[in-house]
């Protein structure tokens, strides 16, 4: 029997909830995807906290919220632990997306689900793999074998593929066949008959216009509203689908010489584009071309301009220009509050390039007709004045007095004891010394960090202590300085603030001017919200750039799959329900779509043995090479060597066997070959009519479509030397064995 | 397993005869050097097992021009390689490609990372104009590395990659930006070929990394034989002080570097120990590489290839945008008014920029001139490391060599200590050493030698063109999947079906199952022919009973009258005037058919005479006695002596072996297995071609 596998959706069937499925192949527990939607709603982890603790590895498919929005919540709360693998842009790409999403939240809310420690935590528990990568578990996951391909749709997008013994289960979410600017289009395709693919039923009704069409339609829509005098708002993801609009703004504005500016507004837009430049890799070959032939880095952003955070914004000209701002859904960050501002204008366009989410803002104003007027909060992080800000200075100053007598009595248990195995140190000065730092009031935290090691300096001793001269005596193991804890503990007020330099030192990642603003920001603030109701004015229009393949690709790329059992995840319940019934009548009988927390046992039902060819058997062998095969007929009598069952030759002459026509005779190509090797030939009623009579036609079985069964095929005319001709090369197009 | 060497070239030529009479103790794998075997330079080495064919770089001899400096691609038939994988951009191990690709009949893939793709243009571009040699000589221009960066496929660390049934994938080599190691699996036998790496971490490159999987053989560099490198620490302080105390008395400082690889390293190291020296800003450091300037995109692109190191300073500023250091174009726009820095390559002062200032510096001895990496020998680099008492200028003339010369090396080549403790990580079986010196290679043969000796590990050290041989037994392995697997057989039970091979997997299936487990599909064609035939239907009845033995009419009665012959081919009278035939294609239905038609167009032609055939009814004896005969005739004609002893029972005799065979059963006795066997077969052919085709098979 094959490898068992059983998958459980936790969150994203028959809706178009964010991903997450678990997955259990022979007992191993992975996690697909990890996704939460962009309101951060907790309900909808109910069914993976219940599974949290029993995952073994995380695979995350795509760098966005719907894909990995959850993790840092789940390490956090749910007691998930299990290592984490993505590809490197994912890695980076999400790292990005969430801080711009734990920004815009921050910014104007108390948002406390997790913070941005809690983001860097997780993220450093990522493995990074490139694409067609096999990446060999270990340990209780021995003999199974990861693998990321191409998905298209976001740069780093996965599908995965994992093996065990040889079987394929494939996870195929948000795929796209279609090449496009900055990507190569998925490589799905070239995995044939898996043992279980797992793909979702999102854009199952969906049928997208021609790409040529739908860009020009795009960049009419756009140059119209500029040219009307009115700004264009595209409410776009952190680092995703933004990518490719950018490019196609630049590639236009280059084209036409226009002038209107292109913003690119997140709290992490430099960061973005810096990494994505540095991920040519990862994109389509015609980008990695033009960088090896030109050098020319395609996200060297002409035409964009970057920026962080809202008062450079404020600052940019009064001329119509294109805003690309995060989130695509308007709930939060930089798009809404523009949105808020320009709705109210008719000349303005907000242009949606992604379906927005349920229940978010974009999501309402995608319905058609557009509602005239819309509720919104308009929430902003003030900082605290008159009374509050004495109240707050006052608590504060409280604290910070606690904490210096702590630190100072401390200090001093920590002089002493240091002055126990410090006999060089003076000792009149010392009191001096310790007393000076607490009444100094520099701070509890600078203490630690006054007598860093400055490598190279190598203090002169020739020269006595003068006064004022503060030795800090500082204590040293095989380690280092000796750390006092204390030093380091942070206050629960002050947390935020305090992790936000932490991770100014700790990451790699630049922290721009205006969200270290935000981070180090040490003026106290509090939140202030207004409800108001927006007249929508403007104009809304919606376009699909979402990159994802649509219906009718998806299920032609299905069947051409043609997986043993397949499994739809993620789309709407209409979504859904049709692809199933396509694909049970048209691919595979095994169709499944499970509701949450409904397992699903989907080990295939092969029966398989592995035997040892003989070299004896083997020399007899004809092989026929057919494309990428070779193809030979067989009989072996079962021998064991070594507990291995052997082929060997049969002792005596096989019987005869049924002979095996193979090939896929396409009927158009055979009249093209027919026609030119003389034959007049045309299609009549279905069926090929060679030369003067004879007829050739396929019997197709209605009921057996998508390649299952070997194809029937019939001639028929009168005994001509034509009929023996047509019959050779009718036998031309098989192999036979 | 036996390895054996034989001498250069045979066994390429003996290619051929091998295939024709296959070795059946294992399968033959080959490793051939074609340049880098017992000397540094024009790396490439060619490997095949089991009819796939994979070269290893391609690279030229930097201290030769022209044909002489390729490696020895006679020695092999370039359309027979599947593919080629490049390691990383130096000329040694690149610069024949564009070559290969354009001039010969190569026409397999070829491979190499995103970095070396990158840079190989630039590089050769530069190489073609560089090199001054006349234009017979050259042996591409600029157009055939255009038209060779098309034919280029890249392949990013770790990702595997599978053509022609090998599979192959790289691990970072730690050289240069974007060297790689490639491990190739062809049908379960790994190669590791590790190009030139290094395991030590430096300012900007990760060190490179031990493989998951010990290769079966591993094709390793010898540069630095059993040297052991000094600390990275020590070497950079020993540099930075000659070029510190040089420059302080006031003479120049000549570094000749290759312009991409180290160069870039020690630029790293110059730009921050000037940065840590106010005193020395007046001093400036020239780089005279306008193409390493071009390159720079690609190094600030690729940092995903480098170490975090390098990536964290990234993310605050471009580590590569020196802050001291000035480019300089030629010599001409070079004012050479007191103390500087000048790196400037090639590396060999072979000619150039850096020739053009060794020449103007050697006299003085204020000047000091840094060797910072290997130099290949026939080089004046390489000279001038003795400490010659004069050297010979590019015109002609002799001068006294006062300036000091330094050797440090940085090169990110793997020396003894590394070299050693990365084969006792990966413990392969074989270990074939590749690019270095001959005598160091020898040195680091014995010492391996030595360390290996309890393992039975073998190593060896081909010269160019001399082949190493190998025989690996690979099992193979088949799956048995659908229904023929729905029990797992016992022991003598018969399994027939589809063998399905494809790369180095097999399956066997039923038919049935071919278009399930594969794209093939496989297809019934159903043959209807119309016969005119105006005749009576029972005559041809009595025709086809008189050749067949089974002609039978269908069980439930048909509208016209109709016959069965063996279950194969139906024929109905539709008409008066034209019978059908129908039968589905096969050999025996076709000629089945082919013999009905046959007696049908008879009968038709003779009309209605009918003969009545006499039945000789040949006894069973007679036809035994007949086959018999037959048996007896045919096995002469193969073995010459056979002898029929009793009833049924032949003696054969082959160059004094005698097998007993037993007409009746087939059984052979016999002393010597091989003939044994021979007789055997025979014997079942014959019997095979004499029986009548078993028309009840299906």
């Amino acid at each position: 029997m094959g490898t068992s596998v059983q998958m459980t959706p936790l969150c994203g069937v028959y809706s178009e909830n964010p991903l997450c499925y678990l997955l259990s192949i022979d007992g191993f527990n992975f996690l697909m995807d990890c996704g939460w939607n962009d309101l951060f709603d907790p309900n909808l982890l109910q069914p993976l906290s219940r599974v949290s603790s029993k995952v073994d590895a995380v695979l995350l498919s795509h760098p966005d919220i719907l894909h990995l929005g959850a993790l840092p919540y789940a390490m956090k709360h749910l007691g998930l632990t299990a290592p984490v693998y993505a590809t490197e842009p994912v890695y980076r790409l999400g790292l990005l997306t969430m801080y711009d999403h734990y920004l815009s939240r921050r910014e104007c809310s108390d948002f406390d689900l997790f913070s941005l420690d809690d983001i860097d935590a997780v993220f450093q528990n990522v493995t990074r793999l490139t694409y067609s990568q096999n990446y060999h578990l270990t340990d209780k996951g021995e003999g199974i074998v990861i693998a990321p391909h191409v998905a298209g749709h976001l740069l780093g997008g996965t599908v995965w593929k994992i093996t065990k013994d040889g079987e394929d289960v494939i996870y195929a979410v948000d795929f796209n066949h279609r090449k496009e600017r900055h990507l190569n289009g998925t490589v799905l395709e070239s995995f044939v008959r898996p043992a279980v693919l797992i793909t979702d039923a999102f854009n199952a009704l969906n049928n997208q216009l021609y790409k040529r069409q739908r860009d020009q339609e795009f960049i009419d829509a756009i140059l119209k509203a500029l040219n009307a005098d009115g700004n264009v708002l595209l409410p776009v993801d952190t680092a995703g689908r933004a990518l490719e609009l950018i490019l196609i703004l630049e590639h236009y504005w280059s084209q036409q010489h226009l002038s209107f500016p292109i913003y690119f507004l997140t709290n992490v837009a430099t960061s973005t584009i810096d990494y994505v430049k540095s991920f040519l890799e990862w994109m389509s070959d015609s980008i990695a071309k033009s960088f090896e032939h030109t050098r020319d880095n395609a996200f060297l952003l002409r035409h964009v301009n970057l920026i962080i955070n809202r008062d450079e914004f404020e600052k940019t000209a009064e001329i119509p220009k294109v805003v690309l701002a995060s989130m695509d859904s308007l709930e939060v960050g930089f798009s809404h509050d523009i949105f808020v501002e320009w709705a109210t204008d008719a000349r303005n366009l907000v242009l949606f390039t992604q379906k927005g989410q349920f229940g978010t803002l974009a999501r309402m104003l995608q319905v058609d007709p557009p509602p005239k007027a819309v509720k919104v909060t308009l929430s902003k992080r003030v900082p605290l004045v008159g009374d509050e800000l004495i109240a707050y200075e006052e608590e504060q100053n409280r604290i910070k007095k606690e904490a210096a007598l702590k630190a100072s009595l401390s200090r001093e248990e920590e002089l002493k004891a240091s002055h126990g195995s410090d006999t060089n140190a003076p000792d009149p000065m010392e009191v001096d010394a310790s007393t000076s730092y607490v009444s100094s009031g520099s701070g509890l935290r600078s203490a630690g960090h006054l007598d860093v090691f400055i490598d190279g300096f190598t203090p002169s001793t020739s020269v006595f202590p003068m006064f004022p001269f503060f030795e800090t005596t500082a204590e040293w193991d095989d380690y280092g300085e000796v750390i006092n804890p204390d030093d380091y503990i942070i206050k629960e007020e002050d947390r935020d603030q305090a992790s936000m330099q932490i991770l100014h030192g700790d990451l790699d990642i630049k922290i721009e001017e205006g969200s270290a603003r935000l981070l180090l920001d040490l003026t106290p603030s509090k939140v202030a919200s207004t409800e108001l109701t927006v007249q929508v004015k403007c104009g809304l229009t919606y376009m699909d750039f979402e990159g994802r393949s649509d219906g009718r690709s998806v299920k032609s790329i299905i069947a051409h799959v043609a997986p043993l059992k397949l499994v739809l995840v993620h789309g709407s319940a209409e979504a859904t329900e049709h692809l199933k019934q396509h694909c049970a009548k048209h691919v595979c009988p095994h169709v499944y779509a499970p509701q949450i927390e409904e397992t699903i046992d989907v080990t295939s039902d092969l029966c398989a043995y592995k035997v040892q060819l003989s070299e004896r058997l083997m020399i007899d062998c004809m092989c026929t090479d057919i494309g990428d095969y070779e193809i030979a007929w067989v009989d072996g009598e079962v021998g064991k060597t070594d507990d291995m069952l052997t082929l060997l030759p049969l002792p005596s002459a096989p019987l005869p066997h049924k002979s095996v026509l193979i090939g896929d005779l396409k009927l158009a190509d055979f009249k093209q070959f027919l026609a030119s090797q003389g034959v007049q030939v045309e299609f009549a009623a279905g069926a090929l009519r060679c030369g003067e009579h004879i007829t050739l036609r396929k019997i197709s079985d209605a009921s057996q479509k998508g390649g299952s069964g070997p194809q029937q095929i019939l001639i028929e005319g009168p005994l001509t030397e034509e009929y023996y001709k047509i019959r050779k090369y009718l036998y031309s197009q098989f192999y036979l064995l | 397993m036996a390895s054996a060497m034989t001498a250069p070239g045979s066994v390429l030529k003996r290619k051929d005869s091998m295939a024709s009479a296959p070795v059946r103790e294992g399968d033959q794998l080959i490793v051939t050097p074609l340049g880098a075997g017992n000397e540094v330079g024009r790396s490439c080495v060619y490997m095949s097992y089991r009819g796939k064919t994979v070269l290893f770089d391609c690279g030229i001899h930097p201290a030769y021009s022209g044909m002489a400096a390729l490696p020895y691609f006679d020695e092999i038939d370039p359309s027979t390689i599947d593919v080629l994988l490049v390691t990383h951009f130096h000329l040694d191990h690149a610069a024949s490609l564009p070559y290969f690709l354009e001039k010969t009949t190569f026409k397999g893939r070829v491979f190499m990372t995103h970095a070396t793709k990158a840079i190989y243009k630039l590089l050769l571009s530069d190489y073609v104009k560089v090199s001054k040699v006349s234009v017979e000589d050259m042996l591409y221009d600029e157009q055939d590395i255009l038209r060779s960066m098309d034919k280029i496929e890249v392949i990013d660390f770790h990702q595997t990659l599978e053509v022609n049934g090998i599979r192959f994938w790289c691990y970072t080599a730690g050289h240069v930006l974007g060297a790689a190691m490639f491990m190739v699996d062809i049908a379960g036998v790994r190669i590791l070929y590790t190009g030139d790496y290094s395991r030590e971490e430096d300012r900007h490159l990760r060190a490179a990394e031990i493989p998951q999987f010990s290769p079966d053989i591993c094709i390793i560099e010898s540069t630095y034989g059993v040297q052991l490198h000094q600390p990275r620490v020590i070497r950079e302080k020993r540099f930075t002080d000659v070029i510190h105390s040089t420059i302080s008395q006031g003479g120049r400082v000549l570094i000749p570097a290759f312009a991409l690889g180290r160069a870039q390293e020690l630029l790293l190291i110059l730009d921050e120990y000037w940065s840590n020296h106010p005193e020395l800003h007046n001093i400036p450091i020239y780089y005279a590489s306008p193409l390493a300037k071009r390159c720079m995109a690609v190094y600030q692109t690729y940092i995903n290839a480098m170490n975090e190191r390098i990536r964290n300073q990234f993310a605050n500023s471009n580590p590569f945008d020196f802050k001291y250091i000035s480019p300089l174009k030629s010599i001409e726009n070079f004012d050479d008014i007191g103390p500087s820095v000048v790196m400037a390559s090639p590396s060999g002062l072979q000619s150039g920029l850096s020739r053009q200032l060794f020449d103007k510096w050697c006299s003085d001895k204020k000047n000091a001139c840094v060797i910072p990496g290997y130099v290949v020998e026939g080089t004046l680099a390489k000279t001038i490391i003795n400490e010659p008492k004069e050297v010979t200028l590019m015109n002609g003339l002799t001068a006294p060599l006062n300036m000091q010369v330094y050797y440090i090396s940085f090169s990110a080549h793997a020396d003894f200590a590394q070299t050693s403790a990365f084969l006792n990580e990966l413990m392969p079986p074989n270990i074939i050493l590749v690019h270095g010196e001959a005598n160091e290679m020898g040195r680091l043969k014995q010492k391996l030698i030595t360390q290996f000796s309890d393992k039975n590990t073998k190593i060896l050290s081909p010269k160019n063109c001399q082949s190493v041989e190998m025989y690996f037994t690979s099992e193979k392995m088949a799956k048995t999947i659908g229904r023929l697997a729905d029990k797992t057989p016992e022991v003598g039970e018969t399994v027939s079906g589809l063998l399905v091979k494809k790369g180095f997997t097999y399956q066997i299936m039923a038919p049935d199952d071919l278009h399930v487990f594969s794209q093939l599909s496989t297809a019934n064609i159903t043959q209807r022919i119309s016969i005119p035939y105006s005749g009576a239907f029972s005559v041809i009845k009595h025709r086809l009973k008189q050749i067949y033995e089974s002609v039978e009419a269908p069980i439930e009665e048909p509208d016209v009258p109709t016959l069965i012959v063996h279950d194969r081919v139906t024929i109905r009278q539709e008409s008066e005037n034209y019978l059908t035939m129908r039968w589905s294609s096969d050999p025996i239905g076709d000629m089945v058919s082919d013999s009905v038609v046959a007696v049908i167009l008879n009968i038709s032609r003779e009309g209605p005479k009918v003969t009545a055939v006499a039945e000789v009814e040949k006894t069973q004896e007679e036809t035994a006695k007949m086959a018999h005969k037959v048996v007896y005739s045919l096995l002469v004609s193969l073995f010459g002596d056979v002898k029929v002893v009793e009833e049924g029972k032949l003696i054969v005799t082959v160059d004094g072996n005698v097998a007993r065979l037993d007409e009746k059963n087939g059984e052979v006795e016999c002393d010597n297995d091989s003939l044994k066997e021979r007789v055997k077969t025979a014997f079942h052919r014959i019997q095979s071609a004499v029986r009548p085709i078993p028309l009840s098979a299906a």
